[in-house]
């Protein structure tokens, strides 16, 4: 018996994932619960585990492959004799009933290249140079829409990339291998010509079965010096038009656009193109809250947990939110209202191996410096292993990113759209600065806190700022 | 160039004023580009002169005169006489009145015409080469060039086009009066539709093919339809032979045939018509100068842009591949205009029409059923019967039927056979459908007239769900 295994739905309303690594090949022996694939969705990257005992019979899917949810990925052999009499459908989204059968879409992914969608869109694909095969058909029965190209184009805004990287791709082909007469080889067991032809393809080192012909003698393939000459020369052109093409590749090379990467691209990009963005730039001496910290670090490591700064951060910029709810908003653009949030949820912004992640503490209001640090230790360690989950990184109110982690002082952070601000942090350094007139080594962190402005005035910003300075430059106001 | 001769700059050259040829040079100046055409012969190529137009054009003569004559059941007794000379200069009126409107778009769209044969002298000239004594030629420097020679008919060895007896197809359209018998060496489409037409005419029409059946392209199941009609008009097929030489006698000719097995046959005829195909013409252009170079069989390979392996240059029509229909020239030929304007053209259709113009009419587009299965499809089919369409009955034209061919699972439409009156137009409903990524639901849902040959269309596509009202599903 066969078990059709079909693409779960590896988090919260996640449409489709890439299939990043198999981690079985057909007709390896699975158990149920072992991970058999790592799929990536716009977030995260999840392990997905096998739902039966038995042996892998076929993987649908190649790695790179976006699957949507519900697309049979992998059939297992639950028996072992490898013949399958009866085929039963895993569903792991249960309860709901799924109002498309799973094979409409697989069979047109195997079946054939062909895309159906009208001429128009078709059109409207090329003018925004959108690759249509990857696009989503919203129809019922898969056929793709002008809309479905056009939301696809925002997503993506992809770059039509003729040329290159199919230039590259036969410099892959062609390593290792020195001469394929690939394409237009003719491959024959016999082929006719005369002496001199012969002679001329030794010459030329060229496999007389392999040059093609219409000709023919007596029935058999027939070959002529002309034919060799000509067949000579496209070798000799693609073996140079493979020469460029490595040439090209060693000196660019392209990478897709998606996934993670995309999808940090798209926040981004809708950020800053909805809310219009000023940033304030301030700094603030830390030199107390760093003896603080030093102080609290040892009793936090008895504790188990490893103390930084940004709790108490997190906690003056609450304290900072309170007097000023403005920046813990957003703006309601369908409903034109600013929401105001009594809750404060704070995003981290973590730098990963696949990109920028937020996970996000809720309550930091409710939360003591430590519970603050270790819910933030841990889903920061999620986040780097990619193993967080979508609702870790959602419902934030406010974002504050450390940029001082990899050094400098001001920057220009993006808002977490649809979040009223954002704050910047810079590296903490030994400044000289002047107190009672006299020129004192102090600790000073740089802040650059980047506003909507749409809800948020200067005036607003730097007055939130210089709460935010108040608290960090007296941590024992924390305790109040 | 030649010296003294200044030559003049266009944006774009067309060469070849035919199909694809003037729709690009057209499109290119409804760019604003700077666009010179030129012709060697008259405007609208082999299609408006001495193909597509005239042949449908004595097509519908032929006829109205047969079924003039052969409507003795709905009560009609006629006996008409036909005079191919009045029914040729009808067929030229209709002719020059498209050629003529060619020409006058042209100019409206304010393309530069010139006469004359264009070579290439480099990459970026070409010389139109006038017709005639001391007509002398002129240079055209150009950004970029379309190529849009077209075809001309092949001729076999020993039958060298004479226009008396020996007859290309452009010789039969312009045939003065009827031959009394007539010896059509091959059976693809030109050579059925003229089979037709003349036997409609009342000539004794002889078809010699070196293969085994008629419009070896089609499906059997199609193509029987065709040639069962076509026995009944009294040609008389002559398979698995092939025409090796004719002598001149007793008035007319003898035209001696071989089979594989090397047997001699010969038919007497008056003349012999010789229509095994077309070839493109790329003699004239002189690609040597800008070093291009055709594929084993004369064409001019181009990618899906209709771009040759020259950056500024590109090929159209019959001249860049099959198949050499004057619908798919004129695709391209507005592709390669928009490549060259900048636009973001590309030749992307899922399928291409194609009609014979026989009796019942052939139309097809899309995969058949063998094609989609080869294609990785689980191709469904549906079929309607003419015999069962209520319209097919009130024009007497009852053989043939409508078949669609769709992807099961999705529904999806893939392609069409028909065989039928009118199939020419009913396929056009199926083209739409495809390009549209119809499915059968979508097909069948649809309300056709009634009543109507195009019922046919819906009645197959039902069938194919198993929801026929009027024949027996599958």
């Amino acid at each position: 018996m066969t078990h059709e295994f079909e693409l779960p739905d590896v988090g919260e309303g996640v449409a489709e994932g890439e299939i990043v690594n198999w981690l079985v090949e057909t007709g390896d022996p699975v158990e149920e619960d072992q991970p058999v694939v790592e799929v990536e969705t716009d977030k995260a990257v999840v392990e997905v585990p096998s739902p039966v005992d038995g042996t892998v019979a076929e993987r649908r899917a190649k790695a790179g492959e976006i699957v949507p949810v519900g697309d049979v990925i992998i059939v297992f052999d639950t028996d072992g004799d490898g013949k399958a009499t009866e085929t039963e459908t895993e569903t792991e989204a249960e309860s709901e009933a799924e109002a498309e059968p799973a094979s409409t879409t697989d069979v047109e992914a195997e079946a054939t290249d062909r895309v159906f969608a009208a001429p128009s869109a078709r059109r409207l694909a090329r003018e925004r140079g959108v690759d249509i095969s990857a696009v989503e058909g919203s129809d019922p029965s898969g056929r793709i829409t002008a809309e479905d190209v056009r939301a696809h184009a925002e997503e993506t805004r992809a770059e039509a990339s003729d040329g290159v990287e199919s230039a590259v791709q036969p410099a892959d082909e062609s390593e290792g291998d020195t001469f394929t007469p690939a394409s237009e080889g003719a491959d024959r067991d016999r082929t006719l010509a005369v002496p001199a032809t012969r002679k001329l393809a030794d010459e030329e080192g060229v496999d007389i079965d392999a040059v093609p012909t219409d000709s023919e003698h007596d029935g058999e393939p027939f070959v002529t010096a002309e034919q060799i000459e000509a067949y000579t020369e496209r070798q000799q052109a693609a073996q140079a038009a493979d020469t460029r093409a490595l040439q090209t590749g060693e000196r660019e090379e392209r990478v897709p656009y998606k996934g993670i990467r995309r999808t940090i691209g798209q926040q981004m990009e809708r950020s800053k193109f909805t809310a219009p963005h000023v940033t304030h730039h301030d700094e603030v001496d830390v030199t107390e809250l760093v003896e603080t910290r030093d102080d609290l670090k040892q009793v936090a490591k008895e504790r188990g947990v490893s103390l930084t700064y940004m709790p108490f951060v997190m906690k003056a910029v609450v304290a900072a939110l309170k007097d000023h709810p403005y920046l813990n908003a957003s703006l309601d653009e369908s409903t034109e209202e600013i929401v105001l949030k009594n809750y404060y949820n704070v995003g981290i912004a973590v730098a990963t191996d696949a990109g920028l992640m937020v996970p996000v503490i809720d309550d930091v209001n409710r939360k003591g410096l430590l519970q603050l640090s270790s819910e933030m230790n841990e889903l920061v360690t999620k986040a780097r292993e990619r193993e967080i989950a979508r609702e870790e990184m959602q419902g934030g109110t406010f974002t504050i990113t450390n940029f001082g982690a990899v050094g400098g002082e001001y920057a220009t952070p993006i808002i977490n759209h649809p979040e009223s601000a954002i704050l910047g942090l810079g590296e903490i350094k030994e400044k000289p600065r002047v107190i009672d007139g006299e020129i004192v080594p102090r600790k000073v962190m740089t802040l650059s806190l980047s506003i909507d402005h749409r809800i948020i005035d200067g005036a607003v910003a730097g007055s939130f700022t210089n709460t935010v300075k108040q608290y960090l430059n007296n941590p024992a106001l924390l305790l109040l | 160039m030649v010296v003294g001769d200044i030559a003049t700059g266009t944006d774009v050259v067309v060469i070849g004023g035919g199909p694809a040829g003037y729709t690009a040079a057209i499109r290119a100046a409804q760019f604003d580009l700077d666009v010179t055409l030129a012709e060697t012969n008259a405007l609208g190529g082999t299609c408006l002169n001495h193909g597509c137009i005239p042949s449908k054009a004595l097509v519908t003569g032929a006829n109205t005169a047969h079924e003039a004559a052969t409507a003795e059941e709905l009560g009609i007794h006629a006996d008409p006489s036909v005079d191919l000379g009045e029914m040729v200069a009808w067929k030229d009126d209709v002719v020059d009145q498209l050629t003529g409107g060619v020409e006058k778009l042209c100019k409206a769209n304010g393309v530069n015409l010139l006469e004359g044969r264009a070579e290439f002298a480099d990459e970026n000239t070409v010389r139109v080469i006038h017709d005639g004594e001391g007509q002398g030629s002129e240079s055209v420097e150009f950004q970029d060039a379309i190529i849009a020679t077209g075809s001309r008919p092949i001729e076999i060895p020993g039958f060298a086009f004479d226009g008396d007896r020996i007859l290309s197809s452009r010789h039969a359209l312009a045939l003065e009066s009827i031959p009394e018998s007539l010896l059509v060496v091959g059976a693809g489409y030109i050579g059925m539709e003229l089979s037709t037409v003349f036997a409609k005419l009342g000539t004794d029409v002889t078809v010699v093919e070196m293969l085994d059946d008629v419009l070896p392209t089609y499906e059997s199941d199609v193509s029987s339809v065709v040639k069962e009609r076509a026995q009944q008009l009294g040609i008389d097929f002559q398979f698995g032979e092939s025409a090796q030489d004719w002598e001149e006698m007793d008035g007319g000719i003898t035209v001696h045939t071989e089979t594989e097995e090397g047997e001699i046959d010969e038919y007497g005829a008056e003349k012999v018509l010789v229509a095994v195909g077309r070839t493109p013409i790329t003699d004239t252009l002189n690609l040597d100068a800008i070093d291009l170079d055709t594929d084993d069989r004369g064409f001019i390979p181009t990618d899906d842009r209709t771009r040759t392996t020259l950056d500024h240059v590109y090929a159209v029509g019959d001249v860049a591949g099959d198949p050499m229909l004057a619908h798919k020239g004129m695709k391209e030929g507005e592709v390669a205009a928009e490549v060259i304007a900048g636009e973001p053209a590309a030749l992307d259709y899922q399928a291409i029409p194609a009609a014979v113009f026989t009796d019942p009419e052939i139309g097809t587009v899309g995969l058949t059923e063998t094609e989609a299965k080869e294609e990785g499809f689980e191709p469904v089919v549906g079929q309607m019967p003419m015999r069962a369409s209520g319209r097919a009955l009130t024009l007497e034209e009852t053989d043939g039927f409508v078949r669609v061919v769709a992807d099961e699972p999705s529904g999806f439409l893939l392609g069409a056979q028909v065989v039928a009156p009118e199939a020419s137009e009913l396929i056009g409903e199926l083209g739409l459908a495809i390009e549209m990524g119809a499915t059968l639901e979508d097909v069948g849902a649809t309300i056709h007239t009634h009543p109507t040959l195009s019922e046919a269309v819906m009645e197959a596509a039902e069938n194919a769900t198993g929801k026929a009202i009027h024949t027996l599903n599958r």
